[in-house]
């Protein structure tokens, strides 16, 4: 992944926000990381003119925010003429079978569900970095 | 005596309780009284009459006897002058047949008046004065038969025979007064009577139509009241048809409310199990990184190091992230029971014929290995088929025969026995071991999330049961458990013979 990818992390609970960049880190993803605990301050970012203008997005989602859902926010940046390009991985606890589908008819990218195991948990967020550092993201113009 | 008890409860009773029947029963008998002392008050009437008419023709049977006596009398006297007159013996016999039909005439008066005090002595009167004047006609018959004409005629002359007449006239006229008198006395008793009964019978009249009107009102009342019965009965059966889908809703708003929140709080609790389990392998991580410095200066200059780091590094940090690691780890596992169960109850059921015999077949072959080990043997029954969810009927019996042999007691050949049958509209089946049993006060409590009976010494986080009971009420049966400790036990099952889905989702 070109280092101009811009990785936009929205997650609530600090510790998954920690373990999540830490693991990236540990793939040798060194892009730039921006964290949003909350949807709103996510949304404000992402739909400011600088964000929109520069350079191509890549956002890491989790479900259960504190203010709204993240499939509301998956919705939001996948109506948008211009972030709907930006690569969605879903990154959350729930594995169920309707969120799941709910997700991809949305326009998600990548559904990953958190494994409670660490080993596993980290393996997955290693793995996701190994995708990341051979996936293009589209530019957005 | 006996069949007559219960009736004559039953009447007790009924005359006991006020009801609209027994007031309706009570008005027709009283109605049904006045109509019987109006009938016999007509009867008594109508042989008062029948005693009046009776007393009518007698009076009258009197006056023309009597009467009739005095015809014959004149008759006999008309003859006598005829006689006298003419000297024809034909006049002379008009004379003899009247006076041969007066014994006759004097025998019918006597009997008609005897015993009667009023005129008995009139009539003894009436004959005697008859005799008398007889007797003066024949002595002037006499005389005129010998040819003394003047003397028959001087008898004459002397008015005798005229007085007697006038005398008998007298008594016949006051016997006939007499009858009038008592008539007339009768006819006013008759008449009285006859105005009572009247009255009467209009008294009854009018009270029988008053009781009529009486039961008709109530008749009418009962009826009313028990269309309103019958209408409100319509409106509480059209009412309890929606109240029944108004609560099935509701159950099952609230049923998938608890689904719901199984999932959610399942899910919520899982986000900071991962943290705890995330940053206890970073501690790890960094423990080994501490444990290897220690080493290191260890090796250097084994002064410089505490003893207590060394212990604290070595020991207690590696002890302590292990018992974090096996406890979070639990709670994982009951976590993903409590998912599994709440994703259970979302499932769709769908409805199929099931060869129960296969099926169960199916299972034990697929614990035959276990089995085999245990030198244990399933025995399966005839099993009757049924309608039913396939997954959560096999999830069901592989549950229940897997438990089975799991408590088989080492003491003895295991023997587990599958068997059922109909029961009216639903099938029975029985999973019947003779392992270790459960003792009585566990009998519910296994069925409970996460509970177990007995020695703790067999693998398991208690969700079987839990998982079974909660499939089978979903398919709409029962579960009930038969067993006694160290003997083994029975798990009864009852499910209905098809599965009918409710419209609005499924009740668990």
């Amino acid at each position: 992944m070109s280092t101009s990818v811009k990785i936009v992390m929205i997650e609530d609970d600090l510790g998954h926000a920690k373990l999540i960049e830490k693991n990236i880190r540990r793939a040798n993803i060194a892009n730039e990381i921006a964290h949003f605990a909350d949807g709103d301050s996510a949304l404000d970012y992402l739909f400011s003119e600088p964000v929109k203008a520069n350079g191509p997005l890549l956002i890491l989602l989790d479900l259960n925010l504190p203010d709204m859902s993240g499939t509301e926010i998956l919705s939001r940046v996948k109506n948008d003429e211009r972030l709907r390009r930006a690569p969605v991985v879903v990154l959350t606890t729930t594995d169920d079978k309707v969120e799941i589908q709910r997700c991809y008819d949305l326009g998600c990218n990548v559904y990953i569900t958190k494994p409670v195991d660490y080993e596993s948990f980290a393996g997955a967020i290693r793995q996701l970095g190994l995708f990341l550092s051979v996936m293009q993201a589209p530019e957005i113009e | 005596m006996l069949a007559l008890r219960p009736w004559l409860e039953a009447f007790g009773h009924f005359v006991r309780t006020p009801t609209l029947g027994r007031r309706i029963a009570s008005l027709l008998a009283l109605a049904i009284v006045l109509l019987l002392a109006i009938n016999i008050a007509v009867f008594v009437m109508i042989r008062r009459t029948a005693e009046f008419n009776d007393t009518v023709e007698h009076a009258q049977q009197v006056r023309f006897t009597a009467r009739e006596i005095l015809t014959r009398l004149v008759d006999a006297e008309t003859g006598q002058r005829g006689f006298m007159l003419t000297a024809r013996p034909e006049y002379l016999s008009v004379h003899d047949e009247a006076i041969q039909a007066m014994p006759d005439l004097f025998n019918e008066l006597n009997a008609l008046t005897e015993g009667d005090s009023d005129l008995q002595p009139r009539v003894e009167r009436i004959r005697d004065l008859s005799d008398r004047r007889l007797d003066v006609m024949e002595r002037s018959i006499v005389l005129a038969r010998t040819g003394r004409i003047g003397e028959a005629v001087s008898v004459i002359r002397a008015g005798q025979g005229k007085a007697l007449m006038d005398a008998m006239r007298a008594e016949i006229a006051a016997i006939d007064e007499v009858q009038a008198t008592r008539l007339q006395f009768r006819r006013r008793q008759s008449e009285w009577a006859g105005g009572v009964t009247v009255l009467a019978n209009a008294l009854g009249a009018l009270l029988i139509i008053i009781l009529a009107a009486a039961s008709a009102w109530l008749i009418r009342r009962y009826v009313i009241e028990i269309q309103a019965a019958r209408s409100a009965v319509d409106r509480l059966n059209a009412g309890l048809e929606h109240q029944v889908r108004h609560r099935t809703a509701d159950l099952t708003r609230a049923n998938e409310e608890i689904q719901r929140f199984a999932y959610i709080v399942s899910h919520d609790l899982r986000a900071p199990l991962v943290n705890v389990m995330g940053y206890t392998s970073e501690l790890e991580q960094a423990g080994k990184v501490l444990e290897r410095q220690v080493a290191a200066i260890e090796a250097r200059a084994p002064k410089a190091v505490d003893p207590e780091a060394v212990v604290a590094v070595r020991e207690d940090v590696p002890e302590a992230i292990g018992f974090i690691r096996t406890s979070t780890e639990k709670m994982d596992r009951l976590i993903n029971a409590i998912l599994k169960l709440s994703r259970e109850g979302r499932r769709n059921l769908v409805p199929e014929h099931l060869d129960m015999v296969s099926m169960v077949q199916k299972i034990a072959d697929s614990v035959r290995h276990q089995t085999e080990a245990a030198s244990a043997e399933i025995i399966i029954e005839p099993l009757p088929p049924m309608e039913s969810d396939r997954l959560s009927v096999e999830q069901i019996f592989g549950n229940l025969v897997d438990n089975a042999v799991k408590y088989l007691d080492h003491g003895r050949p295991g023997r587990i026995v599958v068997s059922g049958e109909e029961r009216g509209g639903d099938v029975v089946y029985r999973v019947a071991d003779n392992g270790r049993g459960v003792s009585d006060r566990d009998h519910e409590r296994i069925f409970e999330l996460f509970r177990r009976s007995g020695r703790q010494d067999r693998p398991g986080e208690g969700l079987g049961l839990a998982f079974v009971r909660n499939s089978v009420r979903r398919l709409g049966g029962e579960i009930t458990l038969e067993s006694e400790l160290g003997k083994g036990s029975t798990f009864i099952l009852k499910f209905p013979k098809r599965l009918m889905l409710a419209d609005a989702g499924d009740l668990a």
